[in-house]
């Protein structure tokens, strides 16, 4: 039984007025419900009842194209976020963990240096390094000039021997 | 309808079964119709707004929750009218410049029905949110406790609506 059917009107107003009264409206609602059943509204015709089933009918098939569409959008969604995850991974995967130009700039370094870790005998053969090439610069221009005492062949000679010892020095480590 | 032959309907609505929308029409149909013809007072406008009302159960009949499914259909029923009514007001703003010629063509086309329909014109004679308390009640089929629910005000106030314009109606119609 619909909760309509088991209201008990009168129970209800004496919630908020006393019987006499919830009684009295009780009555004035069921006389006014029976003018609304006698007075009955229209009735939509067989013809308005068909013209909306076939209204909805057509809604159906607007609502299933919409969910298949809806579906396929999805799937592909799915499938292009699959792919491009995929993608990443393989060319992480592929890369490895050194990259050929680091491999390059790590092989010019001598493996003294590089795994080296006495930090500041790093830096004393930089500065011994620093120096001997700035001597050598100054050799070489006081050749140019000619004003070391020297006949000239001679100075060439040693200054190249010295580059060539403080290369061997420097890159044996 | 039993409910539970009520429930198979609905479910079958949900899985977008034609048949079962058809049913839910010829259940449902008559009393919609009902409820918009005695709130507009005009057999076009009421047709348009049960076909509406059918053709939006297709989007919305996948939130139904459970629970008087009268309650759920008229609160659906009850926006549609509402939307129908503002959208009535914005055209008389918009034409209002015309506005006479509007009102005699609205007394030859949407009122003709209630010429013949003497009910109908004592409850237009009604506040109009109480009419419409009076027409869902009634047409719906909900107890106060449900109406009072769904309209989110206290069952006294909805009690009271209803008892006073049923009463004035009553005393109308005499």
């Amino acid at each position: 039984m619909a909760e309509f059917e088991k209201e008990n009107l009168n129970e209800l107003f004496e919630r908020f007025v006393d019987s006499r009264s919830a009684g009295e409206a009780a009555e004035d609602i069921e006389k006014g419900e029976a003018i609304l059943r006698e007075y009955a509204a229209p009735e939509p015709s067989m013809k308005v009842l068909a013209k909306t089933k076939t209204m909805v009918a057509e809604a159906l098939k607007q609502r299933k194209k919409r969910e298949l569409r809806r579906a396929v959008y999805k799937v592909v969604a799915v499938s292009a976020v699959f792919f491009i995850v995929a993608s990443i991974a393989v060319k992480v995967f592929e890369r490895g963990p050194v990259g050929s130009e680091e491999r390059l700039a790590a092989f010019v370094i001598p493996n003294a240096v590089w795994e080296g870790d006495d930090i500041a005998a790093d830096d004393a053969d930089i500065a011994v390094l620093t120096a001997e090439v700035n001597q050598i610069a100054d050799e070489l221009l006081a050749l140019r000039l000619g004003d070391n005492g020297t006949n000239g062949q001679g100075g060439v000679y040693d200054a190249e021997m010295e580059l060539i010892e403080i290369n061997s020095d420097f890159w044996k480590g | 309808m039993a409910e539970k032959d009520l429930e198979q309907v609905i479910i079958g609505c949900r899985s977008g079964d034609e048949r079962s929308f058809s049913e839910l029409v010829d259940l449902y149909g008559r009393r919609c119709y009902g409820y918009f013809y005695r709130l507009t007072g005009n057999r076009v406008v009421s047709e348009d707004l049960l076909s509406e009302l059918f053709v939006k159960l297709v989007e919305k009949i996948k939130s139904y929750r459970g629970g008087a499914f009268e309650s759920w259909l008229f609160t659906i029923a009850s926006n549609i009218f509402h939307d129908h009514l503002r959208a009535k007001q914005r055209q008389q703003k918009l034409l209002k410049g015309k506005r006479e010629q509007l009102e005699s063509k609205a007394a030859d086309t949407g009122r003709d029905d209630v010429r013949f329909d003497r009910v109908q014109t004592q409850l237009e004679k009604l506040d109009s949110e109480v009419r419409e308390v009076i027409m869902l009640r009634y047409y719906s089929e909900l107890s106060f406790k449900e109406i009072a629910a769904m309209r989110g005000e206290p069952i006294g106030t909805t009690l009271s609506k209803v008892h006073r314009g049923l009463k004035k109606l009553r005393e109308l119609m005499e």
